[in-house]
């Protein structure tokens, strides 16, 4: 197994280490400017960033060198340990305003429903490889995924983290619309969906999650408390203008008028400061991994490489254009990083590791009937 | 391994096309969505960008005002009667104190301040924004000042605020005449639209503060600060500096007006000095003074209570709000209308028993024995009311107000002071129009001699005064002298104005000012008291009375309760020769004017005459 082939290093994904490298040079950058003026102690944000990358592409050095399919015997082992960090959190986790978010580790807090989402995609690909006959799946070949999906999205509702919760529906609905589905499963499920969104509005939003909502619909309506996030990160974005204030000189973000500048809301220091072209270089370097990821899903010759790869993408496809979009003022503020940009090292590790199976699919994706 | 290898679901060609279909269908929703971000940031940073520029720049950038420090106020030699100095505040700004009531608590404490008092002032801001910084405290001594800076850091929420204020370097120093500043109302606000005024920006409220606003007034700055979003100074962008206010530089001398209210100091009533020929008033005193330093900041309800329930009237500016019978002094009108209406001559005699028989009525002179043949020149100096019975009696009402109007009596002086009363001078229509009553002669005998319907200012007096000796010519009194810009240009520069001319002829008024020289300087005089060794002046008593009362005929004026005792007046002028001062004093319930009103007169014409003394002295070494 650990036997050493020299096709893996020729075919090493060399393109898409080099838009996550392009990707985490642009957001160290960044963050070095988001927490320049911020009053904080200890290490910089910047430099733990870094730290986590490094581990990071050593994780993504043993991932790749592992064949992707040992995760179909793993899996379910993956799929419970998610879930009982999920639980621990919620039990014995470090409150944050508030919420049950965090697990301390003594030298990194992990955030667990950040694995939780690659684990889902993992277990759905599984679930999804071993069960698709061709024929499309029917209502009731769904309830399994729907309770795998379930459990973790409770959980993580629970803490309360509503962003987080809905990606893992996103996740669900993106890969089981890309296995086949059957058209009547199709209709019930979205129907059902669409009668569900005013119950859940009415009884499982905390009143401070339908008051963003609300906010967000109309910001200008209280723009010192609830709309102020909205507010001062369209404003930042959109007084960057053609080319930005420069590295540094970004006055939204270092007179601290952004808040969660080097996390949720890093990508507003970014706008401010690089303009329009650099939003556009870094909106680019995105889209090229979406689609690169894309195109090594096609390129897998198994479907389980397919379904994984393509998992993966929509995870930081959906990430990503959900934090862009609410740092823009198109959706609601809920708590969704930008994925290799914003500051975080769970999020940065399952990302890291998310591309690591990435370019383990693409590596063997002559191999798989070796 | 092998075991998972050939477990793996090898795909046919067709499976393998229908993923690929919606694999291109997920790259199709992918461009799509990125599309939207596209646009969104065009529209953000191209389309709106200046807009939120704009908005971005506002956040940043924090506007200052910057007070101006008033014009001062100068004497007539261009000696400081007021200027500015620094005024502490404290300042409140909520956003910034996170634990207001342990703050408050401890600011309570340094302040000696009841932290219920604090708590209210607050709350009248509430509807205020939370970075919206207010005061809480005007005018913070030193020693508290320093405390608090020592203690900034334990004090989060309170700023202190600097600002010039009024400093007033003579104390009360003709409080009456230069008048408070007040935080503007809103009526005030409407009025000034066209100025740089805010809520809480202090303004004229009286006398010459408030007259001349638009000079003293000045040119706010403005600073352009940038800010973080908790409102901390981060660096300073622009400045745009105030521009002072312009200087007045008023007629009055502080000497002489210090002498007049020292003078004047347990006394209630009002001292003017004018220069003769201009009309300028060289002091302007009205006792009891107002205490000027309690308005900065806003008075207090109970200084303000204390002042308006003083029996002595401090809030009253005398001079020309006080309205009282000249007395004895309105023989000057007598006089001259009736040597001009050939009523008298300097040679008729009238014989005085002490009392004058009208009517059914005994008029009384004040001097109850009596003082024989009088002429002209003796019933003045001795302030005979028989002689001027007669004369009123001859003359009739309507003449003597006709000679009283044109010394400038009934009628406001046109200084540009504010609420300045007219005074009054009866005359037949008057009286139908008021009373609806025909005139009795019997009363103008009382006209004759000052008292009855006769109401007069002590600005008037002054300046009849003035006008008898100065060739008839009415000046109208100024108290401004000139104002300079704050590159020291004179912009403006105040000529004396004529408002008109004593009826009569000079032959008439010399009669009557060598006439009041006797006052002074004769034996029987009733005006010794204000005799000068070196100089010669010339002026005459008045006695007011305030009620007639029967039991109080005889009683000496320390028996008559303070309200009842009479007004004294003492008008006068020097040189007599060539008259340069006239000095008017009236003291509220002061009894006789040659005792107690001549004295104080006395003493601003020492001080006058050896200021001029010094000055020729130093010309001439």
């Amino acid at each position: 197994m650990l036997r050493f082939d020299r096709r893996l290093v020729l075919n090493f994904d060399w393109v898409l280490l080099l838009i996550l490298v392009l990707i985490g040079i642009m957001g160290l950058t960044n963050l070095y400017s988001a927490s320049h003026s911020g009053r904080m102690l200890g290490t910089p944000v910047y430099m733990k960033q870094l730290y986590f990358f490094i581990i990071g592409f050593g994780l993504i050095l043993a991932i790749v060198s592992v064949d992707y399919k040992v995760l179909l015997s793993w899996n379910y082992s993956l799929y419970v340990i998610a879930c009982l960090l999920l639980l621990f959190s919620l039990l014995f986790g470090k409150s944050v305003a508030n919420t049950q978010r965090w697990i301390n580790f003594g030298f990194f807090y992990l955030q667990p429903s950040e694995p939780a989402k690659l684990t889902l995609v993992i277990t759905l690909a599984s679930y999804y490889y071993r069960k698709d006959t061709g024929k499309g799946f029917s209502l009731k070949e769904l309830t399994v995924p729907m309770l795998l999906t379930a459990l973790p999205f409770l959980l993580i509702l629970k803490q309360p983290d509503l962003g987080t919760a809905l990606m893992l529906l996103f996740i669900f609905v993106s890969m089981t619309l890309f296995v086949k589905l059957r058209w009547q499963t199709l209709a019930i499920l979205s129907g059902t969906c669409l009668s569900a969104i005013p119950i859940g509005w009415k009884f499982f939003l905390k009143p401070y999650q339908r008051q963003r909502i609300e906010t967000f619909m109309n910001p200008e309506g209280d723009p010192l408390n609830t709309g102020y996030h909205i507010m001062q990160s369209k404003i930042a974005v959109g007084s960057g203008l053609k080319f930005g204030k420069g590295f540094m000189h970004g006055t939204q973000g270092q007179l601290d008028f952004l808040p969660e500048r080097h996390t949720d809301f890093a990508f507003s220091v970014w706008a401010e400061e690089w303009g329009f072209v650099g939003s556009l270089i870094l909106l680019g370097c995105y889209f090229f991994m979406i689609l690169w990821g894309l195109n090594i899903a096609v390129s897998s010759r198994d479907k389980f490489g397919v379904l994984l790869a393509f998992g993966i993408v929509s995870l930081i496809f959906w990430q990503a254009f959900i934090n862009l979009a609410m740092v823009m003022g198109l959706l609601p503020v809920v708590g969704m990083p930008l994925p290799l940009f914003s500051y975080g090292g769970s999020s940065l590790m399952t990302t890291m590791i998310g591309i690591g199976i990435l370019m383990n699919i693409r590596m063997r994706r002559y191999m798989a009937s070796s | 391994m092998s075991r998972f290898l050939t477990s793996i679901h090898k795909m046919d060609e067709a499976e393998l096309n229908t993923l690929k279909r919606r694999i291109d269908i997920a790259t199709a929703v992918a461009i799509f969505f990125i599309a939207i971000l596209i646009v969104r940031l065009w529209y953000l940073q191209i389309h709106r960008g200046d807009d939120y520029a704009q908005l971005s720049e506002n956040n940043r950038v924090r506007a200052q005002d910057l007070n101006a420090p008033r014009g001062n106020i100068l004497d007539r030699q261009g000696r400081i009667i007021i200027t500015n100095r620094p005024c502490f505040n404290i300042v409140w700004v909520r956003e910034d104190a996170p634990n207001p009531d342990v703050v408050l608590k401890k600011l309570s404490r340094i302040l000696h301040e009841d932290i219920s008092v604090l708590l209210k002032r607050i709350r009248s801001y509430a509807d205020h924004p939370r970075y919206m910084p207010f005061r809480l405290q005007e005018d913070i001594d030193w020693r508290t000042l320093v405390y608090i800076e020592n203690h900034r850091l334990d004090l989060p929420g309170v700023r202190i605020e600097v600002l010039p204020t009024r400093d007033y370097l003579h104390g009360d120093l003709a409080s009456h005449l230069i008048g408070y500043l007040g935080e503007i109302n809103e009526k005030e606000m409407k009025k000034h639209a066209d100025g740089d005024y805010d809520l809480g920006d202090q303004i004229g409220k009286m006398g010459i503060e408030k007259i001349y606003e638009k000079y003293l007034h000045g040119e706010k700055g403005r600073k352009y600060l940038e800010v973080d979003v908790h409102g901390l100074e981060q660096k300073q962008i622009k400045v745009r500096k105030p521009l002072p206010g312009d200087d007045l530089q008023l007629t009055i001398d502080i000497d002489l007006q210090e002498t007049a209210e020292k003078a004047m100091a347990d006394k209630a009533g009002a001292v003017i000095a004018m220069d003769v020929k201009t009309g300028k008033l060289l002091a302007m005193a009205s006792t009891p003074a107002m205490h000027l330093e309690e308005f900065i900041g806003g008075i207090s309800t109970v200084a303000w209570k204390g002042m308006l329930n003083n029996p002595l009237h401090p809030l009253i500016d005398k001079t020309i709000q006080g309205q009282y019978p000249p007395g004895s002094t309105y023989k000057i009108v007598t006089a001259l209308a009736a040597l001009s209406e050939g009523a008298t001559t300097p040679e008729t005699i009238v014989y005085c028993p002490g009392y004058y028989s009208f009517g059914n009525r005994k008029y009384g002179c004040w001097k109850k024995t009596g003082h024989g043949p009088v002429n002209l020149r003796r019933a003045l100096k001795e302030s005979c009311d028989v002689y001027f019975y007669q004369m009123g009696q001859k003359l009739g009402v309507d003449t003597l107000a006709r000679y009283a109007h044109s010394l400038g009596l009934g009628s406001k002086t046109g200084l540009e002071m504010e609420n300045e009363k007219s005074g009054l001078t009866p005359t037949e229509a008057w009286k139908r129009k008021r009373y609806n009553e025909s005139w009795q002669d019997g009363e103008t005998l009382s006209v004759a001699i000052g008292q009855g319907f006769n109401l007069t200012t002590p600005l008037q007096v002054c300046r009849m005064t003035a006008a008898t000796v100065n060739g008839g010519i009415l000046f109208q009194p100024q108290i401004v002298e000139s104002i300079t810009d704050p590159d020291g240009k004179k912009i403006k520069q105040f000529e004396p104005i004529i408002e008109g001319h004593a009826l009569g002829t000079q032959e008439d008024l010399d009669i009557i000012r060598e006439a009041l020289t006797a006052v002074v300087n004769e034996p029987h005089g009733t005006g010794q008291a204000s005799r000068l060794k070196e100089i010669s002046v010339g002026g005459k008593t008045g006695t007011a009375q305030v009620i007639h009362l029967s039991k109080y005929r005889d009683a000496k004026p320390e028996e008559i309760p303070y309200k009842y005792r009479d007004h004294a007046w003492f008008t006068c002028f020097a040189p007599s020769e060539n008259p340069e001062i006239a000095v008017t004093v009236l003291i509220e319930h002061g009894g006789h004017g040659g005792s107690a009103a001549g004295p104080v007169a006395k003493q601003i014409l020492q001080r006058y005459f050896a200021k001029k003394t010094a000055v020729a002295q130093k010309l001439q070494p």
